[in-house]
């Protein structure tokens, strides 16, 4: 198996004329969690639609373990294995918590699905209490639960996280964060954007600095434990 | 009278719910008011006729042959036609959707001109006789096809894990394409079913009425009433929809004035707008401002 899982190499994306990744590359190795971080309009969400193939790069190589994916659309890449939460949720709102979640292996998990749904009501007690209940009347919290749920349903290589706590209570961004450290555990491989920096350097192992379309720096979040001002500068000045 | 004007009704309400049916299955997966979907009956109607009268195919084989060129041609409509445009604004798509409609008069026009055509019967089903009640052959036909159909799709969609993924993608496309779900091929899917169901209706309606190029505007008009009066985008609320208006429709021309039939569809959509916008199962869509 490749140390590296996602490789990003110079990878060009634009919403038009309007150029937003200018040559952006970076990897995620297995196992780690790594955070994008990077002002508004740096270009996070962007690449994260890159990977999942919700927009066609210019020009770059998105490599998972070697199979290119710039290009393809979003259900072959969702079948080789990237799985988005994504930061609208994008939930399915009057299907069950269960439909919900048993949807998100439909296309690739099905044969363990059963098992990874009860490992899920395991890990996320509260959906399964709610599991007959439209997804459309949970809380914010809980409906970020399932979006995490239904990802995971498809056993992914990567799971991709974009402002996991975004809109959440202190209460539930302690408990997104309990989540990603289980998720940690595990050895689950992600990629996050996230601007709550305390959750993203709790969860994340490496981080990288996008500004404007490229990346401008990067490394350990222990190396760089105690001094996250300078990081902060980084991003915004 | 009320219960065979009831009857009588149900039976036509059954087409017409068929017809909404179908416009609703393809504005809910893409967004689109098919304004040529009349002709997509139309030309259902016109392939069994073609099927039946030129080539001497049954009715029942033949009517399944047409229903799957429909089916195909739907498809077709959405890969040739729709897909290159998708994406681009809403008024082109139903620009596109309306010329097709009209290529598809315009053909059989060509073929055969304004000419009325009579279909041969195809229904052999003796008349029952419920008190004063008469049940036609005709109403029984439609009204257990219809009724088998709309259990079947329902309970496809409702209760299986392909109609999850359906519904998934009428709540969200996006969430339906972050399960790896291959919306485009989806639409097409959804345009050759509408097309398919569309075209069941003119089989229904062909044995039963006289054939014209023009016969789908008038089932677009009342698939549309449908659809206003059970809500913009239900699927439950088109089939009521249909069949209320079937009902309406003998009911004002029984007990009010004969010319009422034709134009109770177009009073329909104008008090449901003005009284309950949203129908009788539509979603009531606040706007913030």
């Amino acid at each position: 198996m490749h140390d590296v899982l996602l490789k990003i190499t110079d990878l060009h994306v634009s919403y038009g004329k309007k150029a937003i990744l200018r040559g952006a590359s970076f990897d995620v190795r297995n196992g780690e969690c790594l955070t994008l971080l990077g002002a508004n309009g740096s270009g996070k969400s962007t690449s994260m639609n890159a990977i999942c193939g919700f927009v066609k790069p210019v020009s770059g190589s998105i490599s998972l373990n070697g199979t290119e994916l710039a290009g393809k659309g979003p259900h072959t890449i969702f079948k080789q294995g990237v799985a988005q939460v994504s930061q609208a949720r994008d939930l399915f709102p009057d299907l069950s918590v269960e439909d919900n979640l048993r949807l998100g292996a439909m296309q690739r998990g099905k044969g363990k699905a059963a098992q990874v749904l009860a490992d899920i009501y395991d890990r996320f007690p509260r959906l399964a209490e709610r599991r007959r209940q439209a997804t459309r009347t949970l809380s914010g919290g809980e409906q970020q639960m399932v979006a995490i749920g239904r990802a995971l349903m498809s056993s992914p290589l990567i799971l991709l996280l974009d402002e996991p706590s975004g809109g959440l209570s202190p209460q539930f961004c302690e408990e997104i964060a309990t989540i990603m450290d289980q998720l940690k555990s595990e050895g689950v491989t992600m990629l996050m954007v996230e601007q709550n920096l305390n959750l993203a350097f709790r969860a994340a192992d490496r981080f990288i600095v996008l500004r404007d379309g490229q990346v401008v720096d990067g490394g350990d979040v222990a190396a760089m434990a105690g001094d996250h001002d300078a990081i902060v500068r980084n991003i915004y000045l | 009278m009320f219960l065979q004007l009831t009857l009588s009704g149900v039976s036509q309400g059954a087409i017409y719910a068929l017809i909404a049916l179908s416009l609703t299955v393809v504005y809910r997966s893409t967004t689109i008011v098919s304004f040529g979907h009349g002709d997509f009956v139309m030309a259902g109607a016109f392939l069994t006729y073609v099927l039946v009268v030129a080539i001497g195919i049954a009715f029942l084989p033949a009517s399944l042959i047409a229903i799957v060129a429909m089916f195909l041609l739907g498809v077709a409509f959405s890969r040739g036609l729709i897909g290159p445009i998708r994406g681009g604004p809403h008024v082109g798509l139903a620009l596109m959707s309306i010329s097709f409609g009209f290529t598809l008069r315009g053909i059989a026009r060509t073929v055969w001109g304004r000419e009325v055509l009579p279909m041969p019967r195809v229904f052999d089903i003796d008349p029952i006789f419920i008190g004063s009640v008469v049940i036609t052959g005709d109403a029984l036909f439609i009204i257990s096809i219809v009724a088998v159909l709309l259990v079947v799709f329902f309970t496809v969609l409702h209760f299986t894990d392909i109609g999850k993924m359906v519904q998934a993608v009428y709540q969200s496309e996006r969430g339906a394409r972050l399960i790896g779900i291959d919306v485009e091929r989806f639409h097409n899917f959804s345009w050759g079913l509408g097309a398919a169901l569309g075209a069941v209706a003119g089989v229904l309606i062909a044995p039963i009425s006289l054939l014209h190029p023009d016969l789908g505007a008038s089932f677009l008009i009342k698939g549309f009433a449908a659809m206003t009066l059970g809500g913009f985008g239900s699927l439950a609320g088109a089939v009521l929809g249909g069949l209320l208006l079937g009902v309406a429709e003998q009911y004002s021309g029984a007990y009010i004035d004969t010319t009422l039939i034709d134009i109770t569809a177009y009073l329909l959509i104008i008090a449901v707008l003005l009284i309950r916008p949203r129908g009788l199962f539509g979603r009531k869509v606040v706007v913030k401002v």
